[in-house]
């Protein structure tokens, strides 16, 4: 009946509307203000439409609007993004103030999962979302780095500090002994990496964590799924928004290490090498961390355009970037296009595209942080000619620097196209198809040189030849998905379902080749090409190598079934069932389908009627889920038994080669997928009208069937030494995650305060068979092959492991009363017997710290007050330790870092630092090496300052906002080195510093400006 | 309605009916072993497989020329810190079944059957020339006897592997048991494979029939089953085929490389280490030249033992000062010229194998020495054993002297000709004769073992009887097949 009425309604307003165009006198007008309920500032740029209609108008910079309105409009329509929409009946008003709902506020906030959006309160996963605010306050290449300190259960960390590099996500600890990242979904698109998306771009990124979550991603969900969803202009937005950004700032090395000065290594090299100086007041000081240096501008610009006709909706967004690193000679480029379009065939039809082209351009310094580290301080970087002087046994940084050229560029272009279709109102089909597209290259080149010693003999530090690699990838994929919604609500039964099936093919493949000895030195003449390439003494062109394949771990074909339903009764029970059938090229026929189900449960206690009356309470949930997901990020090859050419018999006299093959090592056809099974517990509460929101998980997740390199028995004849992978151990993560959150807002002041953090508890449960070999993975090793890291049953996967020190021998009485090694002296390390046997060998080495922190956290404050805004995010985790494998390594003289000044000189001088050597014992591989990585850092504080309203306004402005931001301000840490945050994608080497590019302090200024 | 029904029938059909094949994927640039061999060429590269297996370093009883060094004809040699807790315990018979080298050598032979066995199995599957299909597995089977009677006569009896895909426990077999395999390989070898003659060219240094019979004779000796060896020794000899070169240093050296003395030898490459075998690079001379590392020293008690004037002793020993076409040998600055013990007494002097030396100064050069498996002169001498203990002294004296003739080199004040025709002194004899001519080649240690002699000649050194006649089963296999796999007798 209802609908009927409205119907004649629309008639009757219709045809009102056919004669308003000729009665143009009989328009009203309707004014008023909107405001935003969270801070009840005025909120600009909101849409207003009159329902049923094209017609309306966006509020200005103060949010008020002037809307004409004809005969026959009844309902007008507020929305914004990150609001809830409103709808208010005119009903006669000409002037209605608004105050809109921030979406954050609200329970019902729309979340994307997998394949589909849920409200909030209908979810029974573990997903934390962060939203373009808060992602756009990090500048960066990566944008999961807006993740860090954001989302409870992720752990981020960098790299290095080079322009360019990529970071480390783990969500919820390390699920695997492989690889142990994320996936991510861009629109839809299933990819490995998002290092291509332009932060601005980005509207929301959600975190998956529990099964009940990633389940839907079946065998690729089981190291947690970020799902990204990018700009889209609003429905019905009516009028165009503008919006530029620019950013500038400068950065500079936040901390350098201290090394000992000239005059306290020549000192120290005399108490090894006595005499080395004569007079060690006038040896020269370097400080070669200061040669190598500088500080560097970063700048990043980005122009969006959004708008939307009554029949389409688009989104263009532009980025450039540009960063020079602190290290000379490194740099990054990019350049990101944006384009997302819905065009809306009919009511039920609509179509649409998101597409992003990222071209990029980078330029790698070489590893020189290493070299200053090492490089003695005595040593002069120039002759007095000027010329490079020699610095022995590492080489001249700044030589290696001014030789070397190194560069990467690329393009991705990551898109897709869908249609979506509503039939019989509640279905709703689509279908997806899309691309991702890449192409790398790389090239290198050292020219000829030589460095001289001061007697004029050629130092080792030279190139005989010069040097050119050139290397390029190719990568393309496809992902068609095909899915129908459900959404129905029959009374109190609320059913939400998607069903689907999806395609997906990876390939990529690369193609090398190396050469020697150039015509000309100049950039002009880097291609190979063997007219070019001359040798010295016989003109024939010297191709050192070429080399062609595909990447085994992106080559592969994916055929899935998904299935999800999730079932709310009466807003307080709900329950969500999920399944997922994949089947993967990369397993042999018997192996290669798998199913990965989810089962959670919900239970809204707020909605519980005995819980009306407790008025402080707005929002009690309890979760429950439990489901098993896969990892595939495998290697497709290690499933076939190949066939091994290269090899020769040499037949014949004189001798001659003649080429062989044979049977490589069996591979092993048995493999299946790394299976991760979740349990999570979960509780949500508001209180005071959900100003102080709370949100605590308890996660479990075992990780079995790990792929392992296992020793297989000699008799198969696969040579020795050689390993074939295995499904044959067993890894275990659990841990508490808390969020809390308490908004505020008091008159024209307000802020929001929010505390984070995760505790990680990793443990291997099983590796190998049940005989003594393979019982360990051993990884973590040095520049000098000597391992640091032992994963054994019962410790954290990547372990370190060495000796244990308790002290120095002080007096030959101490030494001859301990066991000790040969190489022992008094003055030198006392490492514990562990195992009591009397004697001290390799199998005294034990445990001696984790890589992974066992607890990480985040504190994030913003405030606001009239115009200005400020926002302060602080992160740090504990429990993790770092093993200084820069300062280890020591097979020549290098410098030292400051502590060696406090070494042993006798008896009782000192009880930690033994007598200076320049290597050998004392720098074996031990505790003494392992730091604490603990640290808490001011990541980021950002201070803006809105323009006031009639200024903006006069320059035909919406909006326009200035701010001064700093990264990376101030970090407290134990931690001797750059920075505590040390990466490593290998989980069995993570947590070594190898002397890494450091991370940066940004200082940055930046202006937006919406028209 | 109906139509778009059949439409999506299809077409959910024809998805799933191309499913199975969008999930294949078969790996990219390298040939699966389903699909090889399957041509005439394939057969021809797994064959030439089963050679490439025969300059792995680790073949060579794994990397380390330990069966001298357990000898008394050698010590660990090197600078004395070089090896010493890898290679040094071999010298006093103090390893463990955990010692290095163990596992190497056992992967590699094991290698090498597999290699054998890919083209025993597979060659006949093949549609190509039956003849040369048959050669290629007389090959393969000559290869893989080879291999196992390093197995068997280092471990005594071992898993026996005849398939390419054998299950991943097996366990041992006797000795007996390996013997029969062993014995039917190479008799299948001495039917189907050429005479060494009549490979020309590029096939010089394939497993001949003549090859095959002088292993054979060497497996009978092994056996103590002195008829079939004095049979299958004679026939080489009277092959015609063979004979020893005029120079005894030719009969290892580059002169000689697949020359009349050359029964059966691993052809490698100078210059390129991929092309070339690490064996002579491994005892090469240390230091000055650098030619390799310097291991199996010769012992005092070798360099002594020879005749007088042998002239077989500078074929087998390089010493400091000796200058070897044209060139000084200085030797390392890190080794003592000569060791002594805490009594004061002159134990080793820096010395190096001679028949390893290949002209030249250049480590990589070094690579290319061509190892004699088998010469001449061991089936004379194998013939002269055989029938000496078949009661034919006097035709054993014949071959023997033989030997001692090419070794005096027209010299008639030296190595006169034996003429003792007692049994259990020719015996002993024609073991020193063995010596002195094979010295430093492999064999002393095995001769010693299987003549019963090891127990008086090394129990000095530490040799226990009952024990040290084999190695230990690595203790790494032993440990993978979580038992299955039994360690030797007292080990």
């Amino acid at each position: 009946m209802k609908k009927t009425l409205y119907f004649h309604k629309l008639v009757i307003a219709g045809l009102l509307m056919l004669f308003s165009g000729f009665q143009l006198v009989a328009q009203s007008q309707i004014s008023g203000i909107v405001t935003a309920s969270d801070n009840k500032e005025t909120l600009p740029g909101v849409n207003i439409v009159v329902k049923g209609t094209t017609r309306g108008t966006i509020t200005d910079i103060d949010g008020n609007y002037i809307l004409d309105l004809l005969p026959g409009d009844e309902v007008l329509q507020y929305s914004f993004t990150g609001y809830e929409t409103f709808e208010t009946a005119i009903a006669g008003r000409n002037e209605i103030d608004v105050e809109l709902q921030a979406i954050s506020e609200l329970l019902d906030e729309i979340v994307v999962i997998g394949y589909g959006t849920v409200r909030k309160s209908d979810l029974t996963g573990a997903v934390s979302s962060i939203k373009s605010e808060e992602i756009s306050k990090i500048t960066s290449v990566n944008p999961q780095q807006a993740l860090q300190g954001k989302v409870a259960g992720v752990h981020v960390t960098s790299n290095s500090g080079a322009p360019g590099d990529g970071v480390v996500v783990r969500v919820r600890g390390v699920g695997t002994f492989n690889n142990s990242a994320p996936i991510y979904v861009v629109d839809g698109m299933i990819l490995d990496d998002i290092s291509f998306l332009n932060s601005a771009d980005i509207v929301s990124m959600e975190v998956l964590k529990d099964a009940s979550a990633t389940a839907i991603y079946g065998s690729r969900g089981a190291n947690g799924v970020i799902l990204v969803q990018t700009k889209t202009a609003e429905k019905g937005q009516t009028r165009t928004i503008i919006n530029f950004n620019a950013e500038y700032g400068i950065q500079h090395l936040a901390k350098s290490i201290d090394l000992l000065d000239g005059r306290q290594f020549a000192i120290i090299s005399n108490e090894i090498r006595p005499g080395s100086y004569n007079n060690v007041d006038a040896v020269p000081n370097t400080d070669w961390q200061d040669l190598i240096f500088q500080t560097a501008p970063m700048q990043n610009y980005q122009l969006s355009i959004s708008g939307a006709t009554p029949k389409a909706e688009y989104y263009i967004g532009m980025g450039f970037m540009n960063q020079d690193g602190i290290v000379p000679k490194s740099s990054y480029q990019r350049i990101s296009l944006k384009l997302n379009n819905t065009y809306h065939v009919n009511d039920k039809v609509k179509i649409g595209n998101n597409f992003t082209i990222t071209p990029f351009k980078q330029r790698n310094a070489p590893n020189v942080t290493y070299q200053a580290y090492r490089a003695q301080p005595l040593l002069e970087p120039y002759y007095a000619d000027g010329s490079f002087g020699v610095v022995y046994n590492v080489g001249n940084p700044l030589a290696d620097l001014a030789y070397s050229n190194d560069y990467r560029s690329g393009v991705r272009g990551v898109g897709n196209l869908f249609v979506e279709a509503t039939i019989f109102n509640d279905f709703i089909l689509k279908s997806s198809y899309g691309v991702d597209a890449s192409f790398h290259k790389g090239k290198s080149f050292t020219p000829a040189y030589t460095i001289y010693n001061p007697d004029g003999t050629a130092s080792q530090q030279n190139n005989l030849f010069s040097d050119l690699s050139k290397n390029s990838s190719d990568n393309f994929s496809w992902l068609w998905e095909n899915t129908v919604n459900y959404n129905k609500v029959i009374q109190k039964h609320n059913i939400n379902a998607v069903a689907g099936f999806t395609m997906q093919k990876i390939r990529s493949e690369y193609f090398g080749m190396a050469g020697q000895n150039l015509i000309r030195d100049a950039e002009d003449f880097w291609y190979i090409q063997p007219s070019y390439i001359v040798d010295e003494t016989n003109n024939i062109n010297m191709v050192q190598s070429i080399y062609n394949g595909v990447d085994a771990g992106q080559y592969y074909s994916m055929m899935s079934l998904l299935f999800r339903t999730n079932y709310t009764y009466d807003s307080r029970y709900i329950a969500t069932v999920t399944f997922r059938r994949d089947g993967s090229s990369k397993f042999r026929e018997e192996n290669r389908y798998s199913n990965f189900p989810s089962f959670a449960l919900g239970w809204n206690i707020i909605n519980e009627s005995f819980m009306q009356d407790i008025d402080y309470l707005s929002n009690l949930k309890l979760r429950a889920s439990w489901g098993k997901i896969g990892n595939d990020k495998i290697s497709y090859f290690d499933q076939f038994s190949i066939v091994q050419s290269g090899l020769f018999a040499i037949f014949g006299n004189p001798d001659a080669a003649f080429p062989a093959a044979t049977y490589s090592k069996s591979g092993n056809p048995d493999l299946v997928w790394e299976t991760t099974t979740q349990t999570d517990i979960g509780l949500e509460l508001g209180f005071f009208n959900n100003r102080l929101t709370a949100e605590f998980d308890y996660y479990n997740r075992q990780t079995d069937d790990i792929l392992i390199d296992l020793s297989t028995p000699g008799h198969l004849g696969n040579g020795q030494g050689q390993k074939v992978r295995y499904n044959a151990a067993s890894v275990l993560n659990r841990g508490f995650e808390f969020n809390l959150r308490w908004r505020e807002t008091l008159g024209d002041f307000n802020y929001s305060i929010g505390i984070l953090g995760t505790t990680i508890h990793n443990e291997v449960l099983r590796i190998g068979g049940n005989s003594g070999i393979d019982s360990v993975l051993i990884g973590g090793y040095l520049g000098n092959g000597i391992p640091v890291t032992l994963s054994s049953v019962g410790n954290p996967i990547g372990a370190f492991y060495g000796y244990v020190t308790d002290g120095i021998f002080q007096t030959q009485a101490e030494l001859d009363a301990y066991p000790h090694s040969s190489q022992a002296d008094i003055g030198d390390l006392r490492f514990v017997d562990v195992n009591g046997d009397g004697k001290l060998d390799g199998n005294d080495r034990t445990y001696i710290g984790s890589p992974i922190p066992d607890f990480i956290f985040g504190f994030n404050m913003d405030f606001g007050y009239k115009s200005f805004d400020l926002s302060v995010d602080i992160q740090g985790q504990t429990g993790n330790k770092i093993f200084n494998g820069k300062d280890v390594v020591r097979p020549d003289p290098y410098n030292f870092e400051e502590y060696v000044w406090d070494r042993w000189t006798g008896p009782g001088t000192s009880n930690t630092e033994p007598k200076a050597s320049f290597g050998g014992y004392n720098y074996t591989p031990s505790d003494k090496f392992v730091l604490d990585g603990s640290f808490i850092r001011l990541r980021n504080v950002i201070f803006g300052y809105s323009l006031p309203t009639h200024l903006v306004n006069s320059l035909n402005l919406q909006k326009m906002r200035v701010y001064v931001k700093a990264t990376n301000l101030f970090t407290l840490t134990k931690y001797s080195g750059y920075s505590p945050e040390i990466g490593g994608n290998d989980v069995v080497s993570n947590g070594i510093d190898y002397g890494i590019y450091p991370i940066s302090a940004v200082y940055s200024f930046g202006i937006n400006v919406t028209f | 309605m109906k139509k778009y029904f059949y439409y999506s029938v299809f077409l959910a059909l024809l998805l799933l009916s191309s499913c199975t094949k969008f999930l294949e994927s078969n790996p990219q640039g390298v040939p699966t072993q389903e699909a090889f061999p399957t041509t005439a060429a394939d057969a021809l590269l797994s064959t030439n497989a089963a050679y490439a297996t025969l300059r792995n370093w680790y073949y060579h009883s794994g990397g380390f020329p330990i069966l001298d060094i357990m000898s008394d004809d050698a010590h660990k040699g090197s600078n004395p810190n070089d090896g010493l807790n890898t290679v040094g315990p071999y010298n006093n018979f103090s390893i463990t079944p955990t010692q290095d080298g163990l596992d190497r050598w056992w992967s590699a032979l094991y290698q090498g059957v597999k290699r054998a066995n890919v083209v025993i199995e597979k060659v006949p599957e093949i549609n190509m020339d039956e003849a040369l299909a048959t050669r290629y597995i007389a090959e393969a089977r000559f290869l893989r006897g080879l291999y196992y009677f390093d197995l068997v006569r280092a471990w005594g009896g071992v898993p026996i592997v005849t398939s390419t895909t054998p299950p991943l426990e097996v366990s041992r077999s006797t000795k007996e048991e390996v013997y029969k395999l062993i014995e039917e390989d190479l008799l299948f070898a001495v039917l189907n494979l050429p005479a060494k003659g009549s490979y020309g060219g590029n096939n010089i240094g394939r497993a001949s029939n003549g090859a095959a019979k002088a292993l054979l004779a060497k497996v009978y000796l092994f056996k103590k089953d002195f008829i079939n060896a004095e049979k299958y020794a004679v026939e080489v000899i009277q092959s015609g085929e063979y004979n020893l070169e005029p120079n005894f240093i030719d009969a290892n050296g580059k002169n000689g490389q697949h020359g009349v003395e050359s029964v059966f030898e691993v052809g490698a490459m100078e210059n390129e280490s991929a092309l070339g075998n690490q064996y002579a690079n491994t005892q090469g001379v240390r230091g000055t030249p650098n030619r390799g590392w310097g291991f199996n020293r010769p012992s005092l008690n070798l360099r002594y033992s020879f005749e007088t004037e042998d002239p077989r002793l500078k074929g087998t020993i390089i010493d400091l000062g000796d200058v070897l076409d044209g060139i000084t040998i200085l030797g390392d600055g890190t080794t003592p010229d000569e060791t002594y013990d805490d009594d004061g007494n002159l134990v080793e002097v820096e010395c190096y194998n001679r028949k390893v030396w290949i002209p030249g100064t250049s480590t990589d050069t070094q690579f290319g020495h061509n190892r004699r498996l088998i010469r001449f002169a061991d089936v004379l001498l194998m013939a002269a054993e055989a029938l000496n203990e078949n009661g034919k002294p006097g035709e054993a004296l014949i071959h023997l002297n033989r030997v001692r003739e090419r070794a005096r080199n027209g010299n008639p004040d030296i190595l006169p000709d034996i003429i003792e025709t007692g049994k259990d002194a020719l015996r002993d004899i024609i073991l020193n004769e063995r010596r002195h001519e094979l010295a430093l080649e492999g064999h002393r240690f095995w001769d010693l073992v299987r003549t019963g002699k090891a127990a008086q000649v090394l129990g000095p050194n530490g040799f226990i009887s009952g024990k040290h006649e084999l190695l230990p089963i690595p203790q790494n296999e032993i440990d993978i097949s979580q038992g299955v796999l039994t360690q030797n007798p007292s080990w």
